[in-house]
């Protein structure tokens, strides 16, 4: 899940003060599970930025809200098409991709994040979420039994821990695992040890080149034969 | 991508969210009355006994007769008795009954139908069936044989279980409706009331007729039928018992038959049962307070034949053991060999069961067990324009069951007058039948059953008082907040915004919402106990409480506390969402509501779980300066309630800091963390908004 | 053939001396010059940090430059934080070609202990592929496969922690160290030396030289700083115990008198092949330990 969290509420204030008509559009997939954008937050911070504007006296914002299925696909956005006609930006509690999406697609409207896109990650217990997944395009999880070095060691080293590790911790956050413990104590169970002996090189920076693409369809020729 | 498609795709998409539905719970299922029992069970445990009475007297005409009588077939079907035990229904009917004013209550009625009806007998049956044929304007006479009304209510029924001006009251109210009421009128001719003019006829003789033991010396002095016993005692015939008693039945009519010789001064009284304690049909309780009161049973003992000795009766009896299922079902008895004793008693009762005794110049067609035979739709015996109903057709039966089959008399005469075909009533909604599952009976606070307070056995057998009395108020709205709310909790509403992030499964502290093999969530609806924390949770708002007035609750209540709030004037002003629950089930709560000075508007909610942090902040926007919750704390029917709310708070106090208001604005007073009296806490926590508000003020002056 | 004096050392038998040196947090470089003249001849190498604890400092090179300059026989540290493999490989062309030959690979702190929290992080490579790296570089080519025109030489070092409390994953990248070409170890902090003879136990199969790392400690409220805030170091409680039996101000004596007792230890047992004397911002007391402990080698 791509998980974000809500920029604080006076950053959102400074973002929309010079737009008047400003419309919060959620997002009811990923925003929705990591309960940083779908429409229980669309409401309540339309609440909290009407109560601003209430008790400073100054904004004279109006605010419309909706949440769409998802943003970061332009058919979704193509269904709001009445609702921005007469809106001077919209505040998105989408992603990164979703705020795109409205730019591309509402050229002439300003977009705007309402969110700090923050990672990939999971939720194991109400409330609290932790990245996984750095998203570097050269999965090595075979060789680490399932525990990710890139994501989850600070300093996404793949030959072993560094002496920093005290206590099964990071030296950078006492509360994380150093994950080559966890990647030691699990090649172990699993009987696999002899793969955190072998010699990883170093990683490819570049597996796809920034900004991404990546292409499943193939290309066809016009007017091309099969054999 | 055309156009077409994206409008096409948008059509499909434009659907009304279907409306919600609920689940009849189990105890109006089981009521023969299908009253709307959590509906008045949850206005008890509101406090509002008014609007509870109202609820019931929609469903039953008669409320404080089954206050006092009913046998609760919603007892029996209450799942609650799956955690612990039962709800109390019957005996908080009788708090709203009584607390809720019914004896104020005036009926009336007007006559808009010029066809009369007759109804011959008075009994629960007959009355229900002529209080709603007068509601439909119809003109009502109630021919009753004996010299006072009621029925079996009357003549069967102890008054230390239903009181004499119990009744009274309810027979003047038929009166004040217009009903004709002819008492010492026996009906001997069905055409003679034809004759007289009247339309059609409802035939709720009861079953007052004793069965015969069949035992040689049955006819004896000294022994006397159960229904007649009771009779001459209701009708203030005093017949003097002294010495020993035995009561030959193990039903409500021989349990009643032995309590009331009890008071009349018997040395001893004994039941003689054939079978045994589990299959006795009286009801367990009445049985218990018999025991209580020094009665002696004797199981699986019947007696064989009676002598007159010496001014006593010699009665041999034979022990009994069970052996095969009979037709009722149950194990039939069947005599030990050569285990013949005698006890030597001065009166025998017998109370074997009774059944209808119709007179044959009705002409009607009678079957099995004396009972009148009816057309199960329309009612009608075989002769036109004569219904019967009660216990004259289905034989000694309760009286809810005859309030019942009065209410569908009534509504088949109109049928018949009108010329209307009868139509049946089809049940609208499903049924809630499932099980609680161990692992939600884990979670769920056991309190036990709050009995109503009970005479004791000494003061109560000295005369014919009643045995029970009312719950105060705290004990009842504690005893009614015990309902579970079957089939009125959460359900997704709306499918396509569910993320199923997982929220609602991990929230839940009874853990109903699971995973299906699809990966879809489901809420099963007999798990749910409508706690409403998944409701507030879901990010996608797609989840609901079944009950549309549970929806829109907070949002209106609130709404009108700041309207009243800002007409009032008053500056600076508090909004406080109270739990109305706790307003009478908790003292401390109470005296937080009462203690509530002018400029402090509460929001009166059904349990602080439901408050959301949108209504925090529509508060502050609306203008209030201080914002508390205050919930029940320990006493809270549900769990978790006061983490979730606090999680909330703590949000909008995030906000509150950011926009520039002190965090300290809003509060949270939940019981079980505090001492102190919640009053003198809600005192501080305005003058501290006072003290906010000045600030704020003085702020303003020097800016500008 | 060595490449360096130290390397010639290494392979001597020699009981070895070495110590650190902080660079200054500015271009003031006196009073390391100060500290380099105080010690140059008295160890068989001093080790020039590199933004050590992710605190932006002069870096090592420019340090070592200094110590060739002084008469000394420099270590550059080398960080992978700070730089990528492009500016690692260009800065040890460097380093080769003004006479520093001796190269201490580590992974480096992580940002967050240090002082510009905000940083990026490189760490385009680790410790093992570093050392990997420069033996690529060794062999006259670049990590891009191209030739180089001049290859340099050097004598590598890495660093292992004896004390972890999971040792068996130490002991795995101690390993690929070795196989990467590591020559001599510094090894964290030695407070235990029951831990660093069961390392030694192991460690000895290698044909690597150990240089125990003795950290002089000033107070057992530092202690307790480093145990929780300076990656690597775990302060065992026995010493952490005995600095606090240290009158007021004489904290510093206590430390001395404790890094003393552990080198005379490991020099009579011959426990390991030397020492890394770390004096963290006391480099000056540097020299009175070396008197005091008197190992054998000792330059006078």
């Amino acid at each position: 899940m791509i998980v974000a969290e809500q920029k604080p509420l006076e950053e959102i204030r400074r973002m929309i003060a010079p737009y008047e008509r400003v419309l919060i559009l959620g997002c009811g997939t990923c925003m929705t599970v990591c309960d940083a954008g779908g429409e229980r937050e669309v409401s309540f911070l339309h609440n909290a930025l009407r109560l601003a504007q209430t008790r400073s006296g100054n904004g004279s914002h109006t605010f419309s809200e909706y949440t769409v299925k998802r943003q970061c696909d332009l058919e979704f956005l193509d269904l709001i098409v009445d609702r921005v006609g007469d809106v001077d930006a919209i505040l998105s509690l989408g992603c990164g991709i979703g705020v795109q999406a409205i730019a591309e697609r509402f050229p002439d409207i300003p977009a705007l994040p309402g969110v700090n896109t923050s990672f990939m990650g999971a939720s194991k217990e109400w409330g609290v979420w932790d990245e996984r997944c750095a998203a570097c395009g050269d999965c090595r999880l075979a060789e680490t039994a399932g525990i990710c070095p890139i994501t989850r060691c600070t300093k996404g080293i793949l030959n072993g821990p560094c002496a920093g590790t005290k206590n099964g911790k990071c030296e950078a956050n006492k509360d994380m695992d150093c994950a080559w413990i966890l990647i030691y104590k699990r090649l172990e169970r699993l009987g696999q040890l002899e793969k955190m002996r072998r010699y990883y090189p170093p990683r490819n920076f570049r597996a796809i080149p920034r900004p991404k693409r990546i292409v499943s369809k193939a290309s066809i020729g016009v007017g091309e034969n099969d054999g | 991508m055309g156009n077409s498609n994206i409008k096409n795709y948008q059509a499909s998409r434009v659907k009304e969210p279907s409306y919600g539905h609920g689940f009849t719970p189990p105890c109006q299922a089981a009521c023969p009355l299908h009253m709307n029992i959590s509906e008045y069970i949850d206005l008890v445990a509101q406090g509002k006994v008014m609007e509870a009475l109202q609820v019931i007297r929609d469903g039953n005409p008669f409320p404080s007769i089954c206050a006092y009588v009913c046998t609760h077939p919603c007892e029996d079907a209450c799942r609650r008795g799956q955690v612990d035990k039962p709800i109390a229904i019957r005996a908080l009917k009788r708090f709203a009954v009584e607390f809720g004013g019914d004896r104020m209550i005036q009926l009336e009625a007007e006559t808009t139908q010029t066809e009369k009806v007759a109804i011959v007998g008075s009994g629960p049956a007959g009355l229900a069936c002529a209080y709603y044929l007068r509601k439909l304007g119809y003109p009502v006479t109630i021919f009753e044989a004996h010299s006072e009304m009621g029925g079996m209510l009357r003549v069967g029924i102890p008054q230390y279980r239903l009181p004499r001006e119990v009744l009274d009251t309810e027979v003047q109210r038929l009166t004040q409706m217009g009903i004709e009421i002819r008492t010492n009128t026996r009906v001997v001719s069905l055409e003679l009331l034809f004759d007289m003019g009247y339309k059609a006829v409802f035939i709720t003789i009861g079953a007052h007729q004793s069965l015969r033991m069949g035992i040689e010396g049955e006819e004896s002095p000294g022994v006397i039928d159960g229904a007649t016993f009771l009779h001459e005692v209701n009708l203030g015939l005093k017949p003097s018992l002294e010495g020993t008693v035995a009561v030959v039945g193990g039903g409500n009519v021989a349990i009643d038959a032995a309590r009331t010789a009890v008071r009349l001064g018997a040395n001893k009284v004994g039941i003689l049962y054939r079978r045994s304690r589990t299959e006795m049909p009286a009801d367990p309780t009445e049985v218990e307070q018999a025991l209580e009161e020094g009665l002696e049973i004797m199981f699986l003992v019947a007696p064989t034949r009676i002598k007159r000795k010496n001014g006593r009766l010699s009665v041999t009896c034979v022990r009994m053991e069970l052996g095969e299922p009979d037709a009722s079902g149950r194990r039939r008895p069947v005599p030990i060999k050569e285990s013949a004793f005698t006890k030597e008693i001065d009166t025998l009762i017998a109370a074997i069961g009774q059944a209808p005794q119709t007179p044959g110049d009705f002409h009607l067609r009678v079957g099995r067990g004396s009972t009148i035979q009816v057309d199960p739709v329309t009612l009608s015996t075989n002769q036109t324009g004569v219904f019967a109903g009660g216990d004259a057709v289905t034989g000694p039966a309760t009286v809810v069951e005859a309030l019942a089959a009065g209410r569908l008399a009534a509504s088949r005469i109109d049928d018949y007058l009108q010329h209307r075909y009868p139509l049946v009533d089809k049940e609208e909604q499903e049924s809630l039948i499932g099980d609680l599952l161990p692992k939600t009976v884990e979670m769920i606070k056991k309190t036990g059953r709050l009995e109503p307070p009970i005479v004791s056995p000494e003061a109560r057998t000295r005369d014919f008082k009643p045995v029970e009395l009312i719950y105060d108020w705290e004990a009842a709205v504690n005893e009614a907040r015990r309902c579970l709310r079957c089939g009125m909790g959460a359900e997704i509403l709306f499918q396509d915004k569910c993320a199923t992030c997982l929220t609602c499964l991990r929230v839940c502290p009874y853990h109903v919402p699971y995973l299906d093999d699809s990966g879809t969530i489901q809420i099963p609806p007999d798990q749910c106990q409508a706690c409403g924390i998944c409701v507030a949770e879901c990010p996608a708002k797609a989840i609901v409480l079944r009950k549309p007035y549970d929806r829109r609750h907070i949002t209106e209540e609130l709404e009108h506390a700041l309207k009243s709030a800002a007409e009032s004037k008053f500056k600076p002003f508090i909004v406080g969402f109270c739990c109305q629950y706790g307003l009478f089930g908790t003292g401390a709560l109470a005296s937080l509501w009462r203690g509530a000075k002018a400029g402090i508007w509460i929001v009166p909610v059904l349990c602080i779980a439901k408050v959301e942090a949108d209504h925090i902040l529509r508060a502050f926007e609306m203008g209030a300066e201080g914002v508390f919750i205050a919930g029940c704390g320990e006493q809270c029917a549900r769990e978790d309630t006061a983490f979730w709310v606090r999680q909330r708070v703590e949000k909008v106090r995030k906000i509150l800091v950011q926009i520039g208001l002190e965090s300290e604005r809003l509060q949270t007073f939940v019981l079980d963390t505090t001492n102190e009296d919640p009053a003198k806490e809600l005192d501080r926590f305005a003058e501290r908004i006072g003290g906010f508000y000045l600030a704020s003020l003085i702020m303003q002056e020097v800016k500008s | 053939m060595a490449n360096s004096l130290f390397e010639e050392k290494l392979y001597s038998n020699e009981f070895l001396v070495t110590t650190e040196i902080g660079p200054p947090k500015g271009v003031d470089t006196s009073e390391m010059v100060h500290h380099i003249d105080l010690l140059k001849d008295k160890v068989d190498a001093i080790n020039v940090t590199d933004n050590q604890s992710s605190v932006m400092r002069f870096p090592s090179l420019g340090g070592c430059l200094l110590v060739k300059e002084r008469g000394g026989e420099p270590i550059f540290q080398v960080t992978c934080r700070d730089r990528n493999r492009l500016a690692i490989q260009a800065d040890l062309l460097l380093a080769y070609s003004r006479g520093i030959r001796n190269v201490l690979c580590l992974t480096g702190d992580s940002i967050d202990v240090g002082d510009h929290k905000e940083a990026k992080p490189v760490f385009d490579l680790d410790s093992v592929q570093l050392l990997r790296m420069i033996k690529t570089m060794e062999s006259g080519k670049d990590m891009g496969s191209n030739e180089l025109k001049g290859a340099p030489q050097f004598c590598l070092g890495a660093s292992v922690h004896p004390e972890a409390d999971f040792i068996e994953p130490q002991l795995i990248k101690f390993e690929k160290k070795v196989a990467a070409g590591a020559q001599f170890f510094q090894t964290q902090g030695i407070f235990d030396l029951g831990s660093l003879r069961r390392f030694m136990q192991y460690a000895s199969q290698f044909n690597v030289k150990i240089l125990a790392g003795i950290i002089v400690l000033a107070s057992a409220r530092m202690a307790q700083y480093m145990n929780n805030n300076v990656p690597g170091i775990i302060v065992s409680q026995a010493t952490i115990d005995e600095l606090s039996t240290a009158e007021k101000g004489k904290g510093l004596q206590k430390g001395i008198e404790i890094a003393v007792r552990l080198i005379k230890t490991i020099r009579e047992e011959n426990l390991c092949h030397g020492v890394h004397i770390m004096a963290v911002g006391n480099e000056k007391i540097v020299p009175d330990i070396l008197e005091v402990a008197q190992p054998v080698g000792m330059h006078p």
